[in-house]
Parts: structure tokens; C-alpha cells; sequence
């Protein structure tokens, strides 16, 4: 059941199709690779499991030290749809060769943890294929999302681009001196990262 | 050559200080263990700080490996300093006892009876990197684990614990090579000075410039990449995420040559000394 603001006539139906479909998915459990990009960390794939059950927090589980992007994988959207906001239509483009129209997100509830969004949407299936979200607070993140089947719900590849500071740590600190390129380091302080996850479902759960 | 050796290790550990120097560096590591746990913590939130903002942590960095890499880190200094001084003992002991005129009164080669000495002190210094390898293993992973182990050289490198431990146990044995120069050295110093005290602090005053030097680049070639005080830290190269092992083997290729030009030096000034 949508809330009341949702079914305003300002809010796209493709974007309402797909939530809905998002929301058809009661629970799944997933095997990730997860591969990290950032040109300051050297490291290996790792493997996890995702456990997703609507309406709690994922939970993640690995016998290695694994990073977990805080965003990029919240597959229902609650972020978007937990406060009122208006969708713009700004066209179609087409995404990993699936035509998808493109919808501004705008908050109207200042409560929003985002300013704007922009969403790609597969007019076919109703699939989320990219968002690109701007936050108040974690600068702006961006997630392309890939599927096995056209009809798949849950994605079998998500890239989650973002914003992340260079490191910055104490010459001689953990083992041999560090030579220090200053102009490098100003040029460098904001960088993007990309972490890519690689899901394997192994247990989807459809609400009845 | 062979009795010379079984004399000189009998002479090793029937000296208190032999005792005293491995109960030392037990101390040190138990304190720089307990000081790991500790730094550990606040070491990795430096490091995963900006990580931090992006990313969830899954699994714990702060495990055995981490500790035992700390451990690594603070011990180049402590560990040959006490080697230095029980080496340089070997010879300082015989001179300060007279027992080294005695012995060179006996019809043995001169040669002979020095290099057993260095044999020693090298044989000496890695059975102490091995106690000290598997006591720090030991301790660490029975108390804080296994897991992936993190390394800051310019940039973050993770391991998973297999390869952690393959690196660390190579990082000693590459590290032990360090140690039985300057364990070599000290034996030379000693030889050349012969008295206990002035030995002990000419030891450890070309432990504390070597340790200087090594942070020090000149920009000049042959300083920054062939003296001996760089090649000192040659075992964090085994931490970089492609091992250049070209590199390894060359920078300890060199020192074993420095190890063996010291030994050469220390032979041929006490070979030239009128001892009886």
C-alpha cells in the first residue's frame, strides 16, 4: 500500500512501477564478490552474503575483512520514498542497450537525507539501471546497476561510485617513510572511489 | 673449525648474559605487545577514516597479524642493540678474562678461532629470530586471531591471513639478515676495540646512525640504494602489493656482501694483532 503523497500526480507511474515491483521482493539472500576501486587501497576481491528482508536493515556476513558501501545498496529505494518529493521527466536514454527514461527526484520535505536524484528507469521491465544521488551530507554517489535476466528484480551487478577524501596520515606511521608530492596530495584530496559488487541470489522470497 | 664452534656455543650458553639478553628481549616484546594492542586501535582509525564515511566494516583488522606486524616494525632497533651487545661479549669477555692469550698460546689457526666466533654470533642471532618469530605468533594469534591484516606504505594494503602470514614469515627471515650484520659488525668492533664498555657503546652508536641514515635521502645513487644502513629495511618491501623481488634479492645479496666485508675486516685486523 503507497502512502497518500505517493499517488500524487506529480510522481512519474514508471517510477511507481518499479517501486512496486521493488517491493514484491520479501526477502533474498545473496552471494557478493565485492572488488573495490580506489586508487589508495590495495585489495583483493572478497566474498560475502547478503541477507535482505524487507522492512530491516541488510545484514552482511564474510570470513575476511570486508568494505560494505553505506550507499548504493538500498534495493527499495526506502531512502527516495521516505519522504514526499516531485518527479521531472528529463528524457530517455538508453542503459546497458535497455531504453530507460531518466526522472529528477526533488524532496519536498526538507527532512530528505538528499537534495536530488536522478533515476533511470527501464520503460520494459521496470528496472532501476542508474541513480545518481546528490546527499546533504556524503556528497554525491552514483550506482549503475546490471541485470542476468531482463526480468530479474534483483541485479546481478552494482556499481556504487563516490566521493572519498585521499588519505592523510603521519610520515614514518606504519613502517617506511612516505614520500610526500604536496601539489599531488592538494590536487588529490577528493577522489572517486567505485566498489562493484557481483550478487549471486540464492533464495528470493516474492510477496504472495 | 667444528670443536672451535661447540667451544664457542658452550662459552655462549654458559654466560649469564646470554640469559639475560633473551629474558630482555622477551620483556620488550611483551611490552611492545601490549603498547601493539593499544596503538593498534588507534592506528587503524587513522588509517580507515576516510573509509569510514563510505563504507561499513565487515570483520576486524585489529587480529594476530597486526600484532605481529607492529611487533616487526618496533623491534629493528631493540633486537640488534641487545644482539650487539652479547656479540661483541663474545670477544670483549676472552680479552677482558685473558683467557684469549691463553687460547692463542694452544696451537689453533688464529682464522679459525675468529670466525668460529662470528659463526656464533650469527647461529646465535637467528635462533634468537626464531624464538622471537614463533613466541610473537604464538602470543598474538592465540590472544587476538587471525584475519585480513592492513599495511600503510603510501597506500592501503589489505592481505588476507594466508598470504599475512606468508609475508610476515618471510619479512623475518629477510629481517634476520639485518640482524646478523649488525651482530657481525658488533664482533668486528669489539675486535678492534676490545674493551667491553667502549664496545658496547661504539655498538650501539653505529646501530643508532645506521637507524639515522637509513631515514635520511641524500639523492645521491649509490647513499639512497647501495649503502648498507638502506638496506635495513628491505623486509617492508614484502609488504608492497607486487612483491619486487629482483629488488629483495639485490638489496640482500648487497648486505650479506657488507655482512661478509665486516667479517673479512674483523678477521684481518685480530689475524695482524700481536694477542699473546
Amino acid at each position: 500500500m503507497l502512502p497518500q503523497w505517493m499517488c500524487a500526480q506529480d510522481i512519474d507511474p514508471v517510477l511507481l512501477q518499479a517501486k512496486a515491483r521493488l517491493d514484491s521482493v520479501q526477502s533474498f539472500e545473496a552471494g557478493l564478490k565485492l572488488s573495490v576501486d580506489i586508487s589508495f587501497v590495495n585489495m583483493s576481491p572478497k566474498q560475502a552474503t547478503m541477507t535482505y528482508t524487507k522492512g530491516e536493515p541488510t545484514t552482511f556476513s564474510s570470513e575476511d575483512f570486508v568494505l560494505i558501501p553505506k550507499r548504493g545498496l538500498d534495493f527499495s529505494l526506502s531512502e527516495i520514498f521516505e519522504y514526499p518529493f516531485m518527479t521531472v521527466d528529463r528524457g530517455y536514454e538508453v542503459i546497458f542497450g535497455r531504453p530507460c527514461k531518466l526522472l529528477n527526484i526533488i524532496p519536498l520535505d526538507k527532512r530528505a537525507d538528499f537534495s536530488i536524484a536522478t533515476l533511470g528507469v527501464d520503460t520494459v521491465n521496470y528496472s532501476v539501471m542508474k541513480s545518481e544521488i546528490s546527499t546533504k551530507k556524503d556528497g554525491t554517489y552514483e550506482v549503475l546497476l546490471s541485470y542476468g535476466q531482463s526480468n530479474d528484480i534483483i541485479p546481478g551487478r552494482v556499481e556504487v561510485s563516490f566521493e572519498i577524501e585521499r588519505i592523510r596520515i603521519p610520515l614514518q606511521y606504519m613502517g617506511k617513510e612516505i614520500e610526500v608530492d604536496k601539489s599531488a596530495m592538494k590536487m588529490e584530496e577528493v577522489k572517486r572511489g567505485r566498489i562493484i559488487l557481483d550478487i549471486e541470489p540464492a533464495l528470493v522470497e516474492l510477496v504472495k | 673449525m667444528k670443536t672451535l664452534i661447540q667451544a664457542e656455543l658452550y662459552k655462549l650458553m654458559h654466560q649469564r648474559m646470554t640469559y639475560f639478553a633473551l629474558a630482555a628481549i622477551l620483556v620488550i616484546e611483551g611490552i611492545v605487545l601490549v603498547s601493539a594492542y593499544f596503538q593498534g586501535s588507534a592506528i587503524l582509525d587513522i588509517l580507515l577514516d576516510n573509509l569510514r564515511e563510505s563504507f561499513y566494516f565487515q570483520g576486524t583488522l585489529l587480529n594476530g597479524h597486526l600484532m605481529v606486524y607492529l611487533i616487526l616494525n618496533s623491534l629493528w632497533f631493540h633486537l640488534p642493540l641487545i644482539l650487539m651487545i652479547v656479540s661483541a661479549g663474545l670477544f670483549t669477555t676472552e680479552h677482558k678474562e685473558r683467557t684469549l692469550q691463553m687460547m692463542m698460546q694452544q696451537p689453533i689457526s688464529k682464522t679459525h678461532f675468529i670466525i668460529s666466533k662470528y659463526l656464533v654470533a650469527v647461529v646465535f642471532s637467528l635462533v634468537v629470530i626464531v624464538l622471537l618469530m614463533v613466541s610473537s605468533m604464538m602470543i598474538s594469534y592465540s590472544l587476538f586471531g587471525t584475519g585480513d591484516l592492513v599495511v600503510y606504505l603510501g597506500t592501503l594494503n589489505f592481505f588476507q591471513s594466508a598470504e599475512a602470514f606468508e609475508r610476515i614469515v618471510l619479512a623475518y627471515l629477510c629481517g634476520s639478515l639485518t640482524v646478523i650484520f649488525f651482530s657481525v659488525v658488533s664482533v668486528t668492533l669489539a675486535i678492534w676495540v676490545r674493551d667491553t664498555t667502549i664496545a658496547w657503546i661504539v655498538s650501539a652508536f653505529f646501530l643508532i646512525i645506521s637507524n639515522l641514515l637509513l631515514k635520511v635521502d641524500l639523492g645521491i645513487d649509490w647513499f639512497d640504494n647501495y649503502f648498507f644502513v638502506k638496506l635495513n629495511d628491505t623486509w617492508q618491501l614484502l609488504f608492497n602489493t607486487e612483491i619486487d623481488w629482483s629488488h629483495i634479492y639485490f638489496n640482500n645479496a648487497l648486505l650479506v656482501t657488507y655482512t661478509v666485508l665486516f667479517m673479512f675486516i674483523g678477521v684481518m685486523i685480530f689475524r695482524r694483532r700481536d694477542v699473546a
